[in-house]
Protein backbone atom coordinates (compact mmCIF):
# COMPACT_ATOMS: atom_id res chain seq x y z
CA UNK A 1 0.00 0.00 0.00
CA UNK A 2 2.70 2.48 1.35
CA UNK A 3 4.78 1.10 -1.56
CA UNK A 4 1.64 2.08 -4.31
CA UNK A 5 1.17 5.23 -3.35
CA UNK A 6 5.00 6.28 -2.86
CA UNK A 7 5.19 5.21 -7.01
CA UNK A 8 2.43 6.89 -7.56
CA UNK A 9 2.77 9.99 -6.12
CA UNK A 10 6.56 10.30 -5.64
CA UNK A 11 8.20 8.61 -8.23
CA UNK A 12 6.36 11.32 -11.26
CA UNK A 13 8.07 14.28 -9.51
CA UNK A 14 11.60 12.96 -9.21
CA UNK A 15 12.72 15.40 -12.10
CA UNK A 16 10.72 18.05 -10.79
CA UNK A 17 12.79 17.54 -7.01
CA UNK A 18 16.21 17.87 -9.15
CA UNK A 19 15.35 20.84 -10.87
CA UNK A 20 14.10 22.60 -7.94
CA UNK A 21 16.94 21.68 -5.66
CA UNK A 22 19.50 22.95 -8.59
CA UNK A 23 17.62 26.06 -8.12
CA UNK A 24 17.57 26.18 -4.66
CA UNK A 25 21.02 25.00 -3.48
CA UNK A 26 22.89 24.73 -6.31
CA UNK A 27 24.24 22.12 -8.69
CA UNK A 28 26.59 20.54 -6.06
CA UNK A 29 24.61 19.13 -3.63
CA UNK A 30 21.53 18.79 -5.34
CA UNK A 31 21.60 14.75 -5.16
CA UNK A 32 22.21 14.72 -1.68
CA UNK A 33 19.46 16.73 -0.87
CA UNK A 34 17.10 15.03 -3.07
CA UNK A 35 17.74 11.80 -1.68
CA UNK A 36 17.23 12.59 1.68
CA UNK A 37 13.95 14.01 0.77
CA UNK A 38 12.78 10.82 -0.90
CA UNK A 39 13.46 9.09 2.42
CA UNK A 40 11.50 11.49 4.04
CA UNK A 41 8.87 11.58 2.25
CA UNK A 42 9.13 7.66 2.64
CA UNK A 43 8.80 7.62 6.07
CA UNK A 44 5.76 10.46 6.01
CA UNK A 45 3.80 8.48 3.46
CA UNK A 46 1.61 7.21 5.77
CA UNK A 47 0.34 10.86 7.18
CA UNK A 48 0.00 12.20 3.22
CA UNK A 49 -3.58 12.60 2.15
CA UNK A 50 -2.74 11.94 -1.30
CA UNK A 51 -3.91 16.11 -2.42
CA UNK A 52 -1.01 17.81 -4.05
CA UNK A 53 2.20 15.57 -4.25
CA UNK A 54 4.05 18.13 -5.47
CA UNK A 55 3.01 20.55 -3.05
CA UNK A 56 3.73 18.05 -0.30
CA UNK A 57 7.02 17.41 -1.40
CA UNK A 58 8.21 20.69 -2.07
CA UNK A 59 7.75 21.02 1.93
CA UNK A 60 9.52 18.44 2.43
CA UNK A 61 12.36 19.49 0.45
CA UNK A 62 12.48 22.84 2.06
CA UNK A 63 12.52 21.50 5.31
CA UNK A 64 15.35 18.82 4.24
CA UNK A 65 17.29 21.55 2.92
CA UNK A 66 16.97 23.56 6.01
CA UNK A 67 17.26 20.54 8.59
CA UNK A 68 20.48 19.49 6.33
CA UNK A 69 22.16 22.46 7.84
CA UNK A 70 22.57 24.53 3.74
CA UNK A 71 21.47 28.23 3.57
CA UNK A 72 19.85 28.29 0.69
CA UNK A 73 22.39 29.94 -1.80
CA UNK A 74 20.77 30.00 -5.13
CA UNK A 75 21.27 31.49 -8.36
CA UNK A 76 24.84 32.52 -7.50
CA UNK A 77 26.05 33.92 -11.04
CA UNK A 78 27.71 30.52 -12.41
CA UNK A 79 24.22 28.75 -11.84
CA UNK A 80 22.95 30.91 -13.91
CA UNK A 81 25.10 30.49 -16.46
CA UNK A 82 24.90 27.17 -16.16
CA UNK A 83 20.77 27.66 -17.04
CA UNK A 84 22.48 28.84 -20.54
CA UNK A 85 25.40 27.11 -21.77
CA UNK A 86 23.95 23.65 -21.08
CA UNK A 87 23.64 21.79 -24.26
CA UNK A 88 20.13 21.72 -25.36
CA UNK A 89 18.52 18.25 -24.20
CA UNK A 90 17.58 15.23 -26.58
CA UNK A 91 14.90 16.33 -29.35
CA UNK A 92 15.18 19.86 -28.93
CA UNK A 93 15.35 22.52 -31.49
CA UNK A 94 18.19 24.53 -31.28
CA UNK A 95 16.75 28.43 -31.83
CA UNK A 96 17.36 28.50 -35.94
CA UNK A 97 19.13 31.75 -37.54
CA UNK A 98 15.79 33.34 -38.58
CA UNK A 99 14.48 32.39 -35.29
CA UNK A 100 17.73 34.14 -33.43
CA UNK A 101 17.90 37.25 -35.95
CA UNK A 102 13.81 37.64 -35.78
CA UNK A 103 14.22 37.67 -31.44
CA UNK A 104 14.75 41.35 -29.85
CA UNK A 105 17.43 39.79 -27.21
CA UNK A 106 20.09 37.37 -27.36
CA UNK A 107 20.59 34.43 -25.01
CA UNK A 108 23.38 36.61 -22.74
CA UNK A 109 21.10 39.63 -23.05
CA UNK A 110 18.60 37.34 -21.07
CA UNK A 111 21.18 36.02 -18.82
CA UNK A 112 23.06 39.44 -18.14
CA UNK A 113 19.17 40.61 -16.95
CA UNK A 114 18.46 37.58 -14.50
CA UNK A 115 21.50 38.38 -12.81
CA UNK A 116 21.44 41.78 -11.79
CA UNK A 117 18.29 40.51 -10.16
CA UNK A 118 18.70 40.91 -6.47
CA UNK A 119 18.42 36.82 -4.93
CA UNK A 120 14.76 36.77 -3.42
CA UNK A 121 13.84 38.12 -7.12
CA UNK A 122 15.54 35.90 -9.46
CA UNK A 123 14.56 32.32 -7.32
CA UNK A 124 10.76 33.02 -7.98
CA UNK A 125 11.87 33.73 -11.34
CA UNK A 126 13.71 30.82 -11.77
CA UNK A 127 10.90 28.67 -10.13
CA UNK A 128 8.36 29.94 -11.72
CA UNK A 129 9.43 30.54 -15.72
CA UNK A 130 12.07 28.20 -15.58
CA UNK A 131 11.16 25.39 -13.09
CA UNK A 132 7.44 26.06 -14.29
CA UNK A 133 6.13 25.51 -10.79
CA UNK A 134 3.01 27.00 -10.09
CA UNK A 135 2.55 30.18 -7.41
CA UNK A 136 1.25 27.48 -4.73
CA UNK A 137 4.60 24.91 -5.31
CA UNK A 138 6.31 28.38 -5.79
CA UNK A 139 5.55 29.40 -2.45
CA UNK A 140 6.02 25.70 -0.75
CA UNK A 141 9.41 25.33 -1.98
CA UNK A 142 10.39 28.80 -0.47
CA UNK A 143 7.86 29.14 2.47
CA UNK A 144 6.31 32.24 1.63
CA UNK A 145 3.19 33.34 1.02
CA UNK A 146 1.45 32.94 -2.58
CA UNK A 147 1.02 36.60 -2.19
CA UNK A 148 4.73 37.08 -2.21
CA UNK A 149 5.63 34.84 -4.68
CA UNK A 150 3.23 37.01 -6.70
CA UNK A 151 4.77 40.17 -5.93
CA UNK A 152 8.50 39.43 -5.99
CA UNK A 153 7.72 37.31 -9.53
CA UNK A 154 6.14 40.53 -10.75
CA UNK A 155 9.19 43.13 -9.81
CA UNK A 156 11.37 40.35 -11.14
CA UNK A 157 9.86 40.13 -14.42
CA UNK A 158 9.71 44.17 -14.16
CA UNK A 159 13.06 44.76 -13.42
CA UNK A 160 14.37 42.53 -16.21
CA UNK A 161 12.00 43.76 -18.82
CA UNK A 162 13.21 46.86 -17.84
CA UNK A 163 17.15 45.77 -18.10
CA UNK A 164 15.98 44.34 -21.84
CA UNK A 165 14.15 47.77 -22.48
CA UNK A 166 17.15 49.16 -24.94
CA UNK A 167 16.77 45.88 -26.96
CA UNK A 168 12.89 45.99 -27.14
CA UNK A 169 13.28 49.61 -28.75
CA UNK A 170 15.80 48.62 -31.42
CA UNK A 171 13.98 45.68 -32.19
CA UNK A 172 10.97 47.99 -33.08
CA UNK A 173 12.93 50.35 -34.57
CA UNK A 174 14.52 48.10 -36.46
CA UNK A 175 10.82 47.03 -37.46
CA UNK A 176 9.88 50.58 -38.87
CA UNK A 177 12.71 50.99 -40.80
CA UNK B 1 -8.35 65.13 -21.25
CA UNK B 2 -11.20 63.31 -19.54
CA UNK B 3 -10.83 60.57 -22.30
CA UNK B 4 -6.67 60.86 -21.53
CA UNK B 5 -7.22 60.59 -17.60
CA UNK B 6 -9.51 57.51 -17.94
CA UNK B 7 -6.59 55.72 -20.19
CA UNK B 8 -3.98 56.19 -17.69
CA UNK B 9 -6.66 54.76 -14.64
CA UNK B 10 -7.34 51.85 -16.80
CA UNK B 11 -3.13 51.51 -18.02
CA UNK B 12 -2.45 51.40 -13.75
CA UNK B 13 -5.14 48.60 -13.37
CA UNK B 14 -4.73 46.86 -16.20
CA UNK B 15 -0.58 46.59 -15.47
CA UNK B 16 -1.69 45.59 -11.84
CA UNK B 17 -3.79 41.88 -13.74
CA UNK B 18 -1.26 41.74 -16.50
CA UNK B 19 0.80 38.76 -15.09
CA UNK B 20 -1.91 37.23 -13.62
CA UNK B 21 -3.44 37.73 -17.30
CA UNK B 22 -0.42 35.73 -18.93
CA UNK B 23 0.10 33.19 -16.01
CA UNK B 24 -3.49 32.36 -15.96
CA UNK B 25 -2.39 30.09 -12.64
CA UNK B 26 -5.32 28.44 -10.66
CA UNK B 27 -4.09 30.60 -7.48
CA UNK B 28 -4.62 33.94 -8.75
CA UNK B 29 -6.91 33.66 -12.13
CA UNK B 30 -8.84 36.68 -13.05
CA UNK B 31 -12.86 36.44 -13.36
CA UNK B 32 -14.12 36.69 -16.91
CA UNK B 33 -15.36 40.21 -16.35
CA UNK B 34 -11.45 41.38 -15.91
CA UNK B 35 -10.21 39.41 -18.61
CA UNK B 36 -12.85 41.32 -20.71
CA UNK B 37 -12.21 44.49 -19.61
CA UNK B 38 -8.28 43.82 -19.90
CA UNK B 39 -8.54 42.47 -23.67
CA UNK B 40 -10.58 45.49 -24.75
CA UNK B 41 -8.11 47.72 -23.23
CA UNK B 42 -4.65 45.78 -24.83
CA UNK B 43 -7.12 45.93 -28.27
CA UNK B 44 -6.50 49.65 -27.73
CA UNK B 45 -3.58 50.53 -25.82
CA UNK B 46 0.17 50.53 -27.17
CA UNK B 47 1.76 50.50 -24.40
CA UNK B 48 -0.05 47.56 -22.43
CA UNK B 49 0.07 45.63 -25.41
CA UNK B 50 3.72 46.34 -25.64
CA UNK B 51 4.13 44.93 -22.56
CA UNK B 52 2.27 42.02 -22.98
CA UNK B 53 4.10 41.21 -26.13
CA UNK B 54 7.43 41.82 -23.92
CA UNK B 55 6.85 39.84 -21.09
CA UNK B 56 5.77 36.79 -23.78
CA UNK B 57 8.98 37.31 -25.32
CA UNK B 58 10.61 37.31 -21.79
CA UNK B 59 8.88 34.23 -20.69
CA UNK B 60 9.18 32.43 -24.15
CA UNK B 61 13.08 32.69 -23.73
CA UNK B 62 13.04 31.65 -19.83
CA UNK B 63 11.03 28.16 -21.28
CA UNK B 64 13.43 27.48 -23.11
CA UNK B 65 16.64 27.49 -20.40
CA UNK B 66 14.65 25.09 -19.25
CA UNK B 67 14.41 22.65 -22.09
CA UNK B 68 18.42 23.16 -22.30
CA UNK B 69 18.58 22.27 -18.34
CA UNK B 70 17.08 19.13 -17.71
CA UNK B 71 17.94 17.17 -14.84
CA UNK B 72 20.97 14.97 -15.47
CA UNK B 73 20.55 11.52 -16.72
CA UNK B 74 22.28 10.09 -14.14
CA UNK B 75 21.09 11.81 -10.98
CA UNK B 76 16.97 10.94 -12.35
CA UNK B 77 18.28 7.09 -12.79
CA UNK B 78 20.11 7.26 -9.22
CA UNK B 79 16.79 8.43 -7.92
CA UNK B 80 14.77 6.08 -9.25
CA UNK B 81 17.15 3.46 -7.61
CA UNK B 82 16.42 5.22 -4.27
CA UNK B 83 12.92 4.69 -4.53
CA UNK B 84 13.29 1.04 -5.53
CA UNK B 85 15.18 -0.17 -2.56
CA UNK B 86 12.82 2.18 -0.44
CA UNK B 87 10.09 0.17 -1.66
CA UNK B 88 12.11 -3.12 -1.10
CA UNK B 89 12.66 -1.88 2.81
CA UNK B 90 16.45 -1.87 1.42
CA UNK B 91 16.79 1.92 2.41
CA UNK B 92 15.64 3.56 5.93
Amino acid sequence: MQADAFRRYVEPEIEVLLRVARTLVGSSDVDDLVQETLMRAWRAMDRFDGRYPRAWLLTILRNTNINMGRRMRPYSVDDVASYTDAKPAFGITPLSTEEQVMAAFLPDDLERAVQSLDTKFRTVLLLVDVDELTYAEAAEALGVPVGTVMSRLSRARERVRRHLQPNFEAASAGRQR
Amino acid sequence: MIRAVRMMVTCHWSARRIQRYLDSDPAALLDPSEIRRLEAHLAQCDKCSTAVDEFRQIDSALSRWALRRMPDRQSVSHMHDVVDRLVRGELQ
